[in-house]
Formats: C-alpha cells, structure tokens, sequence
C-alpha cells in the first residue's frame, strides 16, 4: 500500500460512495426526473368536467391534440385555440399525460381548472421563505384544549379547502404561556384576502326581526346545495358601472330550525303578497341582505330556503365570477358553520415566490465561494493536493447526503435548514482537520491517533447533538421550545442529519482515506 | 520557539488576566446596556413584533422615507442590491399598530395594489414575538448547560457524579421549560441561580478541563454578544442561529485542546503547540470561509449576513479565548496535578 499510487476502497468507503449514490438517486429521482419531457400538473379543480374524466394532480402532461409539451409555453400555445373560444363554445381535446389519455369536449374554463408547473430539476421541496407562499399563527380569545384546537383545525381546513386551496398544512403551536395556537402553511402564491379567509369567523344568522331562525353549521342546516340547479346563476343585467349577476342556491333546515321559521312567521301580519318582516341574513354582525318572505309561507314549516345574492364587475364575466365567488364564499360559511370563539390572527407571512429565488441564487454563489476558500486552505496548509481534494469530496458528499435526507424525508428547505448545512458542514470539516492532524503525529501508531481524533469528533458531535435537541420541538413536554421550533426547527433538522450521517459515514471513510494517505 | 515556550510557561497564568479583563468589561457593558434598553440584546422586527414590507422596485430609499414620514414616525427602510450595486428591493419594517397605514401609504407611493406576486410581507404580533425570543432564549441556555453536562460526563470520573449531574440538568430543563420567565423574575432567577451555582460547584470540584472548556464557551458568547450591540448590529432570529453555531464551533476546538492535552504522550507544551496547529486551522478555516462568503453576498442583506457576521466576530474571540483562556486554565491545571 505504502508506494503504491491507488487507493484501497475500503468497507467504510465503500459505505460512503453507497450512501452518496442514494442520495444523488433521492435528490434527482431514477431516472432523473430532469430528464422527463412534460409538464406536472400542481392542481385540478374538484368537480371541473375535466377532473370528472380521470385528470389529477401529480400527472405528468405530455401532449394535448398531438402538440408534444415541454414548456409552459407549449402548453399556452396548444390551449390557443381554447382561449379564443366563445363563451359556451367546445372544443375537442386529446389530453395525453404519462398516466392516461383524455378525449373529450371541454370549453373555455378548462383553463382555470389546471394548473401546472414545469418538471423541477430535483426532488428537494424549499420552505416558503424560498419558494414562497403564506404562513399564519391564529389565536383565539379563549384558551383551547386539544379538541377545540383540532375542530378548529377542521373547520379551517374544510373552508380552504372550498376556496380551492389544496396545498395547505395545518399544525398546532404551543406558547410558552400554554396558549394553543394553529399554524397554517400555504405554498406558492396564496389568495389576497387570505386573512380573512382564516380569521373571520363567518358567523352566520338568519333573523326575522330579532329573533334567530337558523345559524351556519350542520345542526340548523342539513345540506347546502351547491351543484345543478340547486345552486346557479340566476341573471344577468348591466347597471350603472357595468354588470350585475345574481346567484341563488338551496338549503335545506332541519326540522327544528324549519319548526323555528314556522313558529316565528306565524306571528307575522300579512302585508300584500309578503309578510311583515323580512328574512334578514347577517355575517359577523353584518347584515348582508334580506329576503321578503312570501305571505303564503306564514306560519309553514319549510325545511328549503332559497338564499340569493349577487356580485358585481366591470364586464359579465367578472360579474359571473364575482357571483360565483360570493356564492362559494356564503355556502361555505353555511355549511362550517362557525365556532364558540373568535379568532386572531398573530402572525402572518407572505413571501413572494419571486423574491425567494434571489435567495437560492445568493446561498448557492455563497456555499460555491466558502468551498473554493475552503480548498485554498486547506492546500496552503498541508502542501497536499490529495488530502485536500479528499477533503472537499467528502465535505461535498455530506452535502449531498443531507440533501438526499431531506428529499427523502420530504424536509422542506428553509433558510435556517440551509443554515443548519452550512453548520454541520463546518462541524464536518473541522473533524476532518483533527483526523488529518492527528494522522501526521508520527508519535503513536496510527491505529492510536485515529482512534484518538474519532474520540474527539464523537465528543464534539455528542456537544451539538444536545444542543440542537431543545430547538426540534421534541422536549415540549418539558416547556421547552414548542412554538419557537417552527421558526428554528429547520437549522436543528438538518444540523442533526448532517453531524449524525458525518459521524456514523462520512468521518469513518475520511479516517481510511487518511490513514492510506499517512502509510 | 524555546524561546516562546519559556515565555509560556512563566507567563500562562499571568495572561489569564486578559480575558478576565474583557470578560468583566463585557458583563459591566451588557449590564450597562440592560439597565438603559430593557434588555441584552437590540431586537430587530422579527423579535419585537410588526412588519416588514420587502418590494422589488427602483424606487430610491430618501424617495421613499420622505414620502412615508407625513404618515407614520417609526420606520425603517433597507436597500438591497446585487452585486454590481444595482438596487433589486427594499425592505420597510414598522410597528404592529402601523401595519395597515404602512400598505396603504406604500400603494399611494408605488401607485399599484400591493400583491403576493409582487411584494412579501412579514407581520408578527408583539405578544407572540416576546413569546418566541423568551422559548429561543430557554433554548440557547439549555443548549448551553447540557453541552456543559456532556463535556462534563466526557472528562470526568466516578459515577455518582455522573449520574448527579445527570439529574441535576434533566430537572434544569423542566424548570427551564416550566417555570422560568413565567412565574415572579425574582424567584426565577433566584432558583436559576441556585442550579447553575450547584452545576459549577460540581463542574470545578470534579472536573477543572470540563469546567475550562465551559467557561472558555460562555466568556466567548458574553464578549460576541457586547461587539454585536457596540456595533449595533439588530438581532434576529437568524442571529439567534448564529449564537447556537459559535456555541458549537467554539466548543469542537475546546474539545480538541483537552482531549490532545489530558490523553497527551509528550511534554504538556508540545501537545498545547500540537493542539494549536490543528485548533487555528480548524478556526481560521472557518473565517476565511465564512469571509469569503459574506463578501459574496453582502450587498443582498438577506439573514445570512446577520448569521456569518455574528460568527466571524465570535470565531475571533474563541482563538483568544481558546488560546489564552481555556489553554492557561488546563496547563495550570495539570502542573498542579
């Protein structure tokens, strides 16, 4: 071995290059997932005539009429001849992904029931500081158990849910005072209004004078009707700043709340065709609109009510959308209901996905620098290209073994997870200086120095091991770090993955490489 | 060299009075700066609670400040740029209680509606800030003691002990955890106290290395954490990070001075020097490094500065505190022996 010019791979080696070649496979897929021609389809709209002929999120779009698709751009131009359709026109589409084919008739609002992405280069998913998106803490004005936390938790996730927000993660947080807290997480660019959205309640009550008839939720209302004709359209007309559409569905009462109505319009005079009072609708307080309640309807029990309302824009489409949303909006409500507290909303994050990307090209032009200094270094000092080529590769492979880790863990990164890599791989090179100092001490055998420089890198790494544990949100139990974790979690993460694959891995391999490169 | 190492050796005990100097100094100056702020560190936004508003625009920062300030008095404005010095954003922190006037003012300025697409912004209530930097303090503290405790079981002898100190620090997390900055300060930091003068007491009596190799770690964090707010630099979360990773980097060079020391096959002077050759490489590997790389991205002012900055000026003080702290004690430590 002494003279001879090749390294031995040994059993710890080998280790190594096995464990770098699952990551590169975690990182970039088999076969790479660069390598796949198409476009990812982030998200079908439920319901959507398109979703109803197989569509779903995850496939991989390849061609539509033919047309082979790479680029978002393929994909603009081969919907061309749908964009340009008239309202209620159709046209034929042979939608061809790696899972299925589609052929059918679809118009215009095809468009707005796919979204798509094109195929990212690796499997590694970015936090929302880097990819952007929403993050909000909500609070309530009562303390929550656990079982309120998760009704609200539900109930949340049903009215995102409804406003078509698939990607939402939901947690709970915990402060420091025993206050639960629910965290949302929304990737990519999140609805405007999204504070309201999580925090108004959407109380609803319907009122004759003032007395309550029906609220939101499943105890008074039964089933909202949201499809075919029990929730549509109505009209269409132009007022004064354009045009106005009104919107009407159905709901159903049980019979309690039916015999309520019966009840309290019984004591109602008749005037003209309607009664005295109205059916009035209030939303948190607000009132929103009213309905004349017909005189034939005094003193019946009616278990279908018909609510309507209207939304209004510049042109009909906006008009028609506008309705559409304010029906969405209100049969949510109706059908959540709203829970026995208010809520607040503590802190809120929108990070724009345009500004994150400045961010990965700055950490990537940062780590690319610290690495060449780092090799300048560490040949200035040693005079030996092999020991710092040796160096680099093995600091390299941590790298890419925690990435593998986190893509297969499905970690998102964030900057304090990036910063947590930096961390573990500054740890990781400076056991790889002890190992190689300690090589070049002639006073022991090397078997002695190795086993000396391993104590020492299992010292320093049993240090930071218990030093990152309070930051995981493990030690809740003890009060300790539950809400915080969220923020910082990430840098305990992957300083964890990466100090404990260096230590178990890639410190042994270096230690073989370094004792062949002593012998 | 010889010449050095006499040096050394009449001197070693004399120079610890260096870093008790500037440790003393830094205690009396964060002393100093808590009495007149309220506190140790200066909290940026994501401490203290508010809004920072990031927008990708031309738009001078003097434009934007003189057009703010008819509306609101507390703000503050920073310019980003690449690396050719071209202005890519701005980012306009507040108080919680301006969020609403602040977006309202920015679209009047901008002239456009403010969207996810083109703007971020942060807003965090005051309370749950003040929540989150007291659990990140816990955090560091307990991350401090029980690397103290691992130290501790590494470098020490007899069971008991061990399995005191053990104890000992399991009960510190719970009060950590449970009790501290919650109930009344007085008795919080009285019971504080009353831990870490048991944890200390042991650490000296049963293990002087364990107890060099601490206190080298706490006088490195306290003189870093005077130089950041003589500089004025306003800590954020990220800078928090930073304290937890100079804890760990000061700690790993600690570690290896004992450990070449006390498991040592020649003179104690030669493994000191031996220990120092591989120690400054190890420290000076990471300044350059983490030099290298700031200057890469300084101009973008992204957290990143913040965490390399703060490391840079503590990985300055673990070479003083390494060298002459930490060193001096052991060295006395085993003449004595």
């Amino acid at each position: 071995m002494a003279h001879s010019d090749k390294m031995k791979i040994t059993f710890r080696i080998w280790i190594l290059i096995i464990v770098v070649a699952l990551s590169l496979i975690s990182v970039f897929g088999l076969p790479p997932q660069a390598l796949e021609k198409g476009l990812i389809i982030t998200s079908v709209e439920q319901n959507s005539s398109v979703f109803q002929d197989g569509l779903r999120e995850g496939m991989t779009l390849q061609s539509i009429n033919g047309q082979e698709i790479k680029l978002l751009e393929d994909y603009r131009s081969a919907m061309k001849e749908i964009t340009n359709l008239e309202e209620n026109e159709t046209t034929k589409l042979i939608i061809q992904t790696k899972q299925i084919e589609i052929i059918n008739l679809y118009d215009r609002t095809i468009l707005e029931d796919i979204s798509l992405e094109e195929i990212p280069l690796t499997k590694i998913k970015t936090g929302l500081d880097l990819r952007g998106g929403a993050r909000a803490f909500v609070k309530a004005d009562i303390p929550l158990n656990d079982a309120q936390l998760n009704d609200l938790i539900a109930v949340s996730e049903q009215r995102l849910n409804v406003y078509g927000l698939s990607d939402v993660k939901f947690f709970k947080v915990e402060t420091s005072s025993g206050d639960n807290l629910m965290g949302i997480e929304i990737a990519g660019s999140s609805p405007e209004d999204l504070e309201e959205l999580i925090a108004k309640q959407g109380h609803f009550e319907a009122k004759i004078g003032n007395e309550t008839v029906f609220v939101g939720g499943d105890k008074d209302i039964t089933h909202v009707g949201r499809t075919g004709s029990d929730a549509m359209i109505t009209e269409c007309f132009a007022v004064q700043e354009g045009e106005s559409c009104n919107f009407q569905f159905t709901i159903f009462l049980s019979e309690a709340a039916a015999q309520r109505h019966a009840d309290i319009t019984d004591e109602l005079s008749i005037n003209g065709s309607y009664l005295s009072k109205k059916l009035d609708f209030f939303i948190d307080g607000q009132q929103t609109s009213s309905l004349n309640i017909g005189s034939s309807l005094k003193g019946s029990v009616t278990t279908q009510i018909a609510i309507s309302g209207s939304g209004q824009g510049g042109t009909r489409n906006e008009a028609i959308e506008s309705a559409k949303a304010e029906m969405k909006q209100l049969q949510t409500i109706l059908i959540t209901g709203s829970l026995p507290f208010k809520l607040e909303i503590v802190k809120i994050d929108k990070i724009s996905p345009n500004l994150g990307e400045e961010f990965s090209k700055q950490i990537l032009l940062a780590g690319l620098f610290a690495i060449i200094a780092v090799s300048l270094v560490v040949f200035v000092r040693y005079r030996k290209i092999k020991a710092s080529l040796a160096l680099v590769t093995v600091s390299l492979s941590e790298v890419l073994i925690i990435l593998g880790t986190a893509a297969l863990i499905g970690w998102n990164l964030d900057l304090p997870s990036i910063a947590g890599i930096i961390a573990a791989i500054g740890t990781g090179i400076d056991s790889q200086l002890i190992i190689l100092d300690e090589a070049r001490d002639k006073r022991e055998s090397i078997k002695q120095r190795i086993k000396k420089a391993l104590f020492i890198i299992i010292t320093a790494f049993t240090t930071t091991f218990v030093a990152m544990i309070p930051l995981t949100g493990f030690l809740s139990f003890m009060g300790i770090g539950a809400a915080s974790a969220g923020l910082l979690k990430g840098f305990a993460v992957t300083t964890l993955i990466g100090i404990t694959t260096g230590v178990l891995i890639s410190r042994p391999a270096f230690a073989d490489i370094a004792r062949q490169l002593e012998e | 060299m010889e010449k050095f190492e006499n040096w050394h050796d009449t001197n070693y005990k004399k120079i610890l009075i260096l870093p008790a100097i500037v440790l003393i100094l830094s205690l009396f100056y964060l002393t100093f700066f808590y009495l007149q702020t309220g506190d140790i560190i200066n909290k940026d936004v994501t401490l203290t609670g508010g809004i920072a508003i990031t927008i990708s625009t031309q738009v001078s920062a003097q434009e934007l400040e003189t057009y703010l300030s008819q509306t609101i008095q507390d703000f503050e404005i920073k310019t980003i740029s690449d690396n050719t010095g071209t202005q890519i954003q701005l980012i306009i922190t507040a108080k919680e209680q301006d969020t609403s006037i602040l977006i309202l003012t920015l679209e009047e300025f901008l002239e456009y509606e403010l969207t996810s697409e083109n703007s971020s912004t942060e807003t965090t209530s005051a309370s749950l800030s003040q929540d989150f930097y007291k659990q990140l303090i816990v955090a560091i503290i307990l991350a401090f003691f029980w690397m103290s405790a691992v130290v501790f079981l590494i470098f020490s002898k007899g069971k008991k002990t061990k399995f005191q100190v053990i104890v000992l620090n399991i009960l510190f997390g719970f009060f950590l955890g449970n009790f501290f900055l919650k109930t009344n300060p007085v008795i919080s930091a009285i019971i504080f106290m009353i831990f870490a003068v048991a944890l200390i007491r042991i650490y000296i009596k049963k293990s002087v290395p364990a107890f060099a190799v601490m206190l080298a770690a706490f006088a490195n964090i306290i003189m870093t954490l005077a130089v950041v707010n003589i500089v004025g630099i306003q800590m954020s979360t990220a800078g928090i990070i930073a304290f937890l990773m100079l804890i760990g980097y000061s700690v790993d060079t600690d570690i290896l001075l004992t450990t070449r020391l006390l498991r040592r096959k020649e003179s104690v002077n030669k493994a000191l020097f031996g220990a120092f050759k591989t120690g400054t490489t190890m420290t000076i590997t990471s300044i350059i490094a983490i030099t290298t790389a700031l200057i890469a991205i300084y101009s973008f002012e992204s957290v990143l500065n913040q965490i390399f900055t703060i490391l840079l000026i503590g990985l300055g003080f673990d070479l003083f505190n390494t060298w002459i702290t930490n060193a001096s004690i052991i060295k006395w430590h085993i003449q004595t022996k």
